[in-house]
């Protein structure tokens, strides 16, 4: 699955990063699912003031399509972006924004217009890991069943959809300090095991993760 | 106990490859009202999420396992930290969380942003019905 790039990955990679790093996004798709690592709250597109008073139809079920079709990206992260790649970049930028327009009116830290401009630089294969970036999400069903086990009670809608968010953040956080463990021992390929155990000491050490027990100081 | 149940035979079936049974198992625990940590919860949905952050386009299954535990222990503590700190007995608020998440500047900004989104969503699907009943009642 996925792209014939996978030598160049690790190039890609760096250059992936560093694009990441210099335009903030956050959008999530319709459902509310939590998305995006680091970026500052809000919103990416356009001055259009949100056209949520009319009912705009077309607007809403492509939302709900794009939220509901969010099953179909399992079949691997290319197949959405190779149905979508046909119809060209433009279309499938549009398609995101129109989907932002519609909820992110007020949310704007990031200038539209140079996220379009950075997005239209895009090579397919950034494309696609961006689009799964933006879409991947955790099943609201899991994670309410998940959460109901370990908190013993009945859990709302709202806290999943930020639980989901936060989750979606740590799991960002691990992968990119994964890259960074994998590149400072100069590995290349898929993250592995060790590189993961090594992201979460770290992690650990920053103070990102939540510790059950005080710290004992002197056993 | 253990071995009574058909999603517990998912566990020990063949390992290392994290089948993706999880949803069909899924399905018949849900009667069961308890959760037994099937594996593969979250394996469509990580090794997409992982792609999208910066992983290989297939990640390795391990690293995919070893991150879904990574990540249900972090919910759970986040879960039982903010019951420690919850305003309301035996009910958790989004307020907990977000009381959590304070030191954290982005997560922070990111709940604000999904629980005002959600709010607007709401209202918009709310607009969104009204506006057709009054297209309903006027045909």
């Amino acid at each position: 699955m996925g792209s014939d790039a996978d030598l160049t990955d690790s190039e890609s990679e760096g250059g992936f990063v560093q694009a990441e790093v210099s335009t903030p996004v956050a959008g999530p798709s319709p459902s509310g699912k939590g998305k995006g690592p680091a970026k500052p709250a809000g919103g990416n597109k356009s001055s259009r003031k949100v056209i949520l008073r009319e009912p705009s139809p077309t607007n809403d079920e492509e939302g709900d399509d794009e939220g509901d079709a969010k099953e179909n990206d399992g079949h691997g992260p290319s197949g959405r972006a190779v149905a979508k790649g046909s119809a060209g970049k433009d279309d499938e930028e549009e398609e995101e924004e129109n989907m932002d327009h519609e909820e992110l009116g007020k949310y704007q830290t990031v200038d539209p217009d140079k996220m379009r401009a950075v997005l239209a630089t895009f090579t397919p294969e950034q494309m696609s890991r961006y689009e799964c970036y933006r879409r991947s999400g955790f099943q609201r069903a899991n994670m309410r069943r998940l959460l109901q086990s370990v908190s013993g009670g009945p859990v709302s809608v709202p806290m999943t959809i930020v639980i989901s968010g936060i989750a979606k953040m740590f799991v960002g956080e691990l992968v990119e300090m994964g890259r960074i463990v994998m590149t400072e021992r100069n590995d290349t390929g898929p993250i592995r095991p060790t590189h993961l155990r090594e992201a979460y000491r770290r992690l650990k050490l920053e103070g990102k993760v939540p510790q059950r027990n005080r710290p004992r100081l002197f056993r | 106990m253990v071995g009574m149940t058909p999603a517990a035979n998912s566990e020990g079936g063949p390992g290392g490859g994290g089948a993706g049974k999880g949803k069909a198992n899924a399905a018949q625990q849900a009667t069961d009202g308890s959760l037994k940590r099937k594996r593969g919860l979250f394996n469509k949905d990580l090794r997409l999420m992982m792609y999208g952050f910066g992983d290989d386009p297939d990640p390795m299954p391990e690293t995919v396992h070893l991150m879904e535990d990574i990540l249900i222990d972090y919910i759970t503590d986040t879960v039982h930290k903010s019951q420690n700190v919850a305003s309301r007995r035996g009910k958790l608020t989004t307020e907990d969380v977000m009381f959590l998440v304070r030191k954290d500047s982005r997560k922070f900004a990111r709940v604000k942003e999904l629980l005002a989104m959600n709010e607007e969503l709401k209202r918009a699907r709310k607009a969104f019905d009204l506006d057709e009943e009054k297209l309903a009642t006027e045909f």
